[in-house]
């Protein structure tokens, strides 16, 4: 069981802060993660495009597609954000 | 006068010491090479300034200066300038600023103000459709910044009836009493950089307030408003512009710059902060904004509103999140957005005060100046800022930045700051470009001076943060393209949905990747462009700032003109201050930057400055010294 937590517009669109999944490698999550998001809540409209343009991170350190996961790893999901 | 639209048409020269005006010469010939705010700030500092003037001297200027799309509903357009010899530098500030201050100044016929000589008594002054009046401000003395306004609010409908509509700036307490880094508030929004407010306060000058009925033209109004529209839609289109900034406001940065190890953390040793949530954007949104708002016109509204001990006021920024936050190891959002608060009704610039007691923090641990001052202690910070803004205690010492205090007490090496100035909340060793920014930047540590490449290299577009490659030449040509923008009267966030939204929006795509991985090689391109801008004699959709200019104002702009008027503005900023003695080596950054590793573990994470520092000086065409000579001041029209 991984801990999932959402930031940005992700974070403000689902209305989820974080939640707990199971998978092995981060490429496994983001459907697990879609389906999960749209149970609650369906008017999101995310998609797996929309999750996979996200930054991810495992434990605070970058991760990519196949990055695999441990019981208690913390994965960040960050959508593309800019400026300042 | 002039023949362009969107001016006024009138510079005037106000002087404190006579309390008398006159035109100040500035011809269209000026317009066309300088375009206004900044820029013309830096000729006339440049026409006015041997090098031997002080900041608190009655000789130092003050030049408040629009631009000519100031108030012309241009999207996002209505910002003035506010530049000074700076006390806290000892060279040149420009400070920009929204709200609608620089709207009123030109409804009152004016486009710039350049106020010199020091009044015997405190005075406000009144611009009334053009015509000058000099209030006593001894009653005023001592008000913050809120309260200020609200009584030159009360004082206004007394002498002309409760219609009148007015822009105002006000100084608190911090620029009364010479804080070296007081900013100049108008409304919420704040000249926060550089101690614009301290050369108010030394001049006695505490409020300054424009009204008028004078029309704002525009050269062709059909197309320009047909522009306003698309381009208004354009931003409203954007992922950043239309949806980030307004939902998340700056603070939404503070995620990724904690992921990518660019959130400054006590005192910039670290690059992450374990409680970054706690002091996210996220929490921001949810937590503590009521609602975002904007300056006039704005479509963007990046504005937070929160509500601190029962009023609704301005939420902090990234910036005062970052550095009152993980920088002074503070997890407590509610404390920062009281700070914030604070800190504007004194009239204080949160970024070099923040940076000062980080500092000061770290040398109270390191036993090198006992102030009792801890990371992660808050209590007491409330009565720190206002004992900074009244010179009270060690308040007193920390109004003077660190720099000052590290050559007092030691600890140059932590003392968090360029040219005197302190560095805003990105932590430049995972970002090595904005710290070359950092660096070279004219005006000291600022984000935004130093062209802002922290935007390419992750909070925006994702270039390699560590690679040097190009990034001296897309320094260059972000501050070019920075005060181009600027000058006009533009808020520099329009320039985010320059970058087409699929580049930020899909960085995983096959186009996204191309760009990322290409950048770092093209530094030869960019480097002929700004030798022959000749080649960009175009005008493109995406850069809707060329078309303002031919629309408003009836100028005639391309692309490459556009950018020449940036590097114009940057080159004479640098020659002004090379007679108050900057030169390559004032280009630097404190070694906990260049020497110490952010990781033990990887060797690429400081800044290689001197590396980039002979790139970036052999693109601008300057000397080794760092400097523009004679022959490049010519080819650039500066006379």
């Amino acid at each position: 069981m991984v801990t999932v937590k959402l930031f940005g517009l992700l974070r403000l669109d689902s209305g989820v802060k974080q939640l707990e999944l199971e998978a092995a490698t981060v490429r496994e999550l983001y459907p697990r993660l879609l389906v999960e998001l749209s149970r609650r809540s369906p008017a999101s409209a995310l998609t797996l495009k929309d999750l996979k343009a996200c930054a991810v991170a495992v434990n605070e350190c970058p991760a990519k597609p196949g990055t695999k996961l441990q019981d208690g790893d913390i994965v960040y999901l960050i959508p593309p954000i800019a400026g300042g | 006068m002039t023949n362009y639209a969107g001016y006024m048409g009138r510079v005037l020269e106000v002087d404190l010491s006579t309390r008398q005006e006159r035109e100040y010469p500035w011809t269209d010939r000026e317009r066309e090479r300088y375009i206004g705010g900044k820029a013309m700030a830096s000729k006339i500092m440049y026409d006015n300034f041997t090098g031997k003037e002080e900041p608190f001297g009655p000789e130092n200027l003050i030049v408040i200066a629009t631009g000519p799309v100031t108030g012309t509903f241009a999207p996002s357009s209505n910002r003035f300038d506010i530049s000074t010899l700076s006390p806290l530098t000892g060279i040149t500030t420009s400070s920009n600023c929204g709200g609608d201050f620089g709207f009123y100044l030109k409804k009152a016929g004016i486009d710039a103000l350049v106020i010199r000589g020091q009044s015997q008594e405190p005075v406000w002054i009144e611009i009334d459709d053009g015509k000058f009046i000099y209030h006593d401000a001894s009653t005023l003395w001592g008000l913050k910044t809120g309260e200020s306004q609200e009584r030159l609010k009360k004082e206004l409908t007394a002498l002309h009836g409760p219609k009148g509509r007015y822009g105002m700036v006000s100084i608190g307490p911090a620029g009364e009493n010479r804080v070296l880094y007081a900013a100049v508030t108008s409304g919420e929004r704040a000249a926060g950089r550089g101690g614009t407010g301290a050369v108010f306060g030394s001049k006695n000058l505490k409020a300054i307030v424009a009204s008028g009925s004078h029309e704002i033209k525009l050269h062709d109004r059909e197309k320009a408003m047909e522009h306003h529209k698309k381009w208004t839609a354009a931003l409203k289109a954007h992922p950043l512009t239309g949806s980030q900034l307004p939902r998340l406001g700056t603070a939404g940065l503070v995620s990724t710059m904690q992921m990518r190890g660019q959130l400054a953390t006590r005192n910039f040793s670290a690059g992450r902060f374990d409680a970054f949530e706690k002091v996210s954007g996220e929490a921001l949104a949810e937590e503590e904004n009521i609602t975002n708002t904007g300056c006039l016109s704005c479509p963007i509204r990046c504005s937070r509103t929160v509500e601190v001990e029962g009023q609704k006021v301005k939420g902090p920024e990234l910036e005062t999140l970052g550095l009152f936050g993980p920088n002074l190891l503070n997890d407590n959002l509610k404390l920062v957005c009281r700070w914030n608060r604070e800190l504007d009704e004194l009239g204080m610039d949160s970024i070099s005060c923040a940076g000062t007691i980080a500092w000061a923090m770290e040398a109270n641990e390191k036993g090198l100046w006992n102030n009792g001052l801890e990371f992660g202690k808050v209590e007491g910070i409330s009565q720190l800022l206002d004992d900074i803004a009244h010179r009270r205690g060690i308040g007193n010492e920390l109004a003077q930045g660190s720099k000052r205090l590290s050559e007092k007490y030691g600890g140059q090496d932590f003392a968090i700051q360029s040219k005197g100035m302190e560095l805003s909340a990105y932590e430049p060793r995972r970002a090595v470009g904005q710290g070359l920014g950092y660096a070279v930047s004219n005006r000291g540590g600022c984000h935004l001076n130093g062209g802002y490449l922290v935007v390419l290299e992750g909070l925006g577009l994702s270039i390699d943060q560590q690679t040097p490659k190009a990034k001296a030449d897309f320094c260059m040509m972000m501050q070019d393209l920075m005060e181009s923008i600027s000058v006009c009267g533009h808020c520099l966030f329009t320039s985010y949905a320059v970058f087409p939204g699929f580049l930020i929006s899909k960085p995983n795509s096959p186009i996204s990747r191309f760009v990322n991985f290409i950048i770092p090689h093209i530094g030869w391109a960019i480097r002929l462009l700004n030798k022959f801008p000749g080649i960009a004699c175009m005008n493109l959709p995406l850069i809707p700032y060329t078309y303002e200019l031919r629309y408003a104002v009836g100028m005639k702009m391309n692309i490459g003109r556009f950018l020449k008027i940036g590097e114009r503005s940057y080159n004479v900023e640098r020659a002004v201050n090379a007679r108050f003695g900057v030169s390559a080596e004032k280009d630097k950054l404190p070694k906990r930057l260049t020497n110490m590793l952010q990781d033990p573990n990887d060797p690429g994470s400081k800044v290689p400055l001197e590396q980039m520092k002979r790139i970036y000086y052999r693109a601008r065409g300057w000397g080794k010294n760092g400097l523009p000579d004679e022959k490049k001041l010519k080819k650039l029209g500066i006379e």
